[in-house]
């Protein structure tokens, strides 16, 4: 039975738009590799600890990736952990490390550029630049991401390799998340938490096991759970994701859960016609 | 009342979308002018954040400690000469220490943090310690005939035949669910748009005219 | 001469971070780390030869007056007004390209927000309607192997959504367990067949044997 594929979109569509305007609120359940990564910020991290926070994502997959950021972001400024920020993805990341970590430090007046966190910004070659960064991050980013010298800022004065951080996020569309693991965590031995698209995530598991990687959160589904967690364990940030009109992942697991039954739906309803019209012409004869 | 950039992020938008009832000149305009931003995005960032501060500035303050880029800028420079009919031949000189580069770091990428850790951890304990054995035993059992269906230099039958098609069911169970988790990441890409046109977009407008 | 230069280019440009990987000797970690130094400057060189072809190739299409051509006009004033304001930010013009100090915007960013973003993100949003078309025809329990596909795929998309839970707790777990022995399992056994055929494919290229990327075939 053929159905006009507009009629399909038009479906999609709505149970895309009406969840936005009629905001259900579902609850959202925590899955391990979630609560691992988590755990490694919440437990092994120490106040004044430096976390490395890579920007490899673009517009492409910024409605997954965006809310992973805000949602680390929050957490190590809420605990104290000092953030590198970085971006290794050409084609917008480091456009969207500018305006998450804006965003972000908005809600933290307390902060300090330079001091507390900083934004190295984007640099060429990917692999390259993470080799070089087990020798000296100095040389792969002489400047922050608006021409300052490092050595100007406090934050960089005892950073020079990996060995000086505690910690690499990625949130990663594409391959570039697989290097931290396959490459920076299994050469440098410094521990990567990967937030990668859904696309991307199934392949992830397998670094996760193999413990070359200290926590996943893939897709929407990961950056809901994390916000979950942050909220659980931080009011200030129970106060920031109640804010009317901010869009967050647990507010787009809503709209999610309605589109994926609509597409069930259509998928089920596709074998019965199918199923059908295949007894159809034994029954004839 | 939504300002002139939401204005445009929201033609821009409905161009786009157009396209679902079928193609269309604004689509196509929307599409050749987004091919041309991503160009313009690639020479702003590049120049910005890596020609600027690792070649330029480095060559300007400090030239004795840093001579050697002239080597990198002539490399990069001559991989532009594929342009130039009489000397393209050069930018393969270029080419061969870019791909060389980066066949070499993939290679032990490969061999050391993929395979020897992903082999190391699928040698698993198979003595009995209750249902975790039978987990162990699933994990084994699915590496390796997938591993075995991926070999070609056998014909897959008899005892390989068998095996190859439990490889198969594994590989059907990763593939369904890779295309659970692809649903879950296009209509996440929706919602990111979606929430755009009604929230920042429509709902202004519609309070203004309201 | 034309041959021989880039194949020892390439064996050379291959061999040192090899060579470095296993020899951490001081010498040989400063030739290998030279080398990434240039490799991402030279990374940033290849990132804009697409630029050259795009527009050499769209300047065509204009003179040619092709079937398109007003849209080639689109495509290269986008990118020579985003290319321009990239270039001034180069030389500190309008602020740069990121946020200014007071958090406005300058014009490249002004643009990234406003124009290629929505660009972009409607480009693959437009995935989830085709998604869903394709599932409807396409998605059938043929065989076998097609209903284990299928019956895979409906447990992930359900049990990944609140509304799983919300009917049975089992619906969660069941995805937790596929994607982490199953799953993992295969993409394990796909990612080891992937890691030695991409390093015999690099030891290839790296001895000489593989030559296709130079433009040059088996004989040559």
């Amino acid at each position: 039975m053929q159905i006009d594929r507009r009629i399909i979109y038009l479906f999609v569509a709505i149970g895309t738009i009406l969840p936005i305007i009629f905001v259900i609120g579902l609850p959202v359940s925590i899955t391990p590799p979630v609560q691992m990564a988590f755990d490694r910020i919440e437990n092994q991290l120490q106040k004044g600890d430096i976390a490395l926070v890579s920007f490899d994502y673009g517009p492409s997959s910024a409605p997954e990736n965006a809310p992973m950021a805000d949602a680390i972001l929050r957490h190590c400024f809420s605990k104290g952990i000092k953030v590198v920020v970085i971006a290794l993805y050409p084609l917008g990341g480091l456009s969207e490390a500018v305006n998450e970590v804006n965003k972000v430090v908005a809600e933290f007046p307390e902060l300090k550029y330079g001091v507390d966190y900083v934004n190295l910004g984007y640099k060429d070659g990917a692999q390259a630049a993470m080799k070089k960064m087990a020798e000296n991050i100095h040389e792969v980013f002489p400047t922050d991401m608006n021409g300052t010298p490092l050595d100007e800022l406090p934050i960089m004065k005892n950073i020079r390799t990996y060995r000086d951080m505690k910690l690499v996020v990625s949130l990663a569309t594409g391959i570039i998340g697989e290097w931290w693991a396959n490459l920076v965590n299994a050469q440098f031995g410094i521990p990567v938490i990967v937030g990668p698209t859904a696309v991307s995530a199934p392949k992830y598991y397998a670094y996760l096991e193999a413990k070359q990687m200290a926590g996943l959160l893939g897709g929407l589904k990961g950056a809901s759970e994390y916000e979950r967690l942050v909220v659980n364990s931080y009011p200030k940030l129970a106060e920031v994701y109640a804010t009317p009109g901010l869009y967050t992942a647990t507010k787009g697991m809503d709209v999610q859960s309605i589109v994926h039954l609509i597409m069930i739906a259509f998928i089920v309803f596709g074998n019965i016609v199918y199923f059908t019209s295949k007894r159809k012409p034994r029954k004839a004869s | 009342m939504p300002g002139l950039g939401t204005w445009l992020a929201a033609f821009f938008t409905l161009c786009m979308l157009s396209f679902l009832y079928k193609d269309n000149p604004f689509f196509r305009l929307a599409e050749s002018f987004f091919a041309g931003l991503s160009l313009g995005y690639y020479i702003g960032i590049v120049m910005n954040q890596t020609l600027k501060p690792n070649l330029v500035l480095p060559l300007i303050h400090d030239f004795q400690a840093n001579w050697h880029l002239v080597f990198a800028a002539g490399l990069g420079v001559i991989l532009y000469f594929r342009y130039i009919k009489r000397v393209a031949w050069v930018s393969r000189w270029a080419l061969a220490v870019y791909v060389g580069y980066y066949v070499g770091v993939n290679m032990m990428q490969k061999l050391h943090g993929e395979v020897i850790p992903q082999v190391g951890d699928t040698m698993l304990s198979l003595s009995y310690h209750g249902i975790g054995t039978l987990w162990n035993l699933v994990m084994v059992i699915g590496v390796l005939s997938v591993l075995i269906y991926f070999y070609f230099s056998t014909e897959h039958k008899g005892v390989i035949g068998g095996i190859s098609r439990i490889g198969i069911w594994f590989l059907m169970i990763s593939f369904g669910a890779a295309f659970g988790y692809t649903v879950m990441g296009r209509v996440s890409l929706l919602i990111g748009r979606m929430v755009f046109l009604v929230n920042e977009w429509a709902r202004p407008l519609i309070g203004l005219i309201t | 001469m034309k041959r021989q230069i880039p194949l020892l280019l390439t064996f050379l440009a291959g061999a040192i971070p090899t060579i470095a990987f296993f020899v951490p000797q001081k010498h040989v970690g400063l030739v290998s780390t030279t080398l990434d130094s240039w490799l991402i400057i030279v990374a940033g060189f290849a990132l804009l030869l697409g630029v050259v072809n795009v527009v050499q190739m769209n300047t065509n299409k204009i003179k040619r007056q092709a079937s398109g051509w007003p849209y080639a006009i689109v495509l290269l004033a986008g990118l020579a007004i985003m290319g321009f304001f990239g270039v001034a930010g180069a030389f500190d013009k309008f602020g740069g390209i990121a946020t200014r100090p007071d958090g406005s915007s300058t014009p490249f960013d002004w643009l990234y927000k406003y124009g290629f973003l929505p660009l972009q993100g409607t480009m693959f949003a437009l995935l989830a309607f085709f998604m869903a078309s394709a599932s409807y025809r396409a998605f059938r329990a043929r065989n076998t192997e097609a209903t284990i596909l299928l019956i895979a795929a409906l447990l992930v998309m359900f049990g990944r959504i609140p509304f799983g839970e919300m009917v049975s707790k089992w619906f969660p777990l069941a995805t937790e367990w596929i994607m982490g022995k199953p799953n993992m399992a295969a993409q394990r056994g796909i990612m080891i067949g992937a890691a030695l055929g991409a390093a015999s494919m690099a030891l290839r290229v790296i001895l000489g044997i593989e030559r296709s990327y130079l433009g040059l075939g088996k004989g040559e």
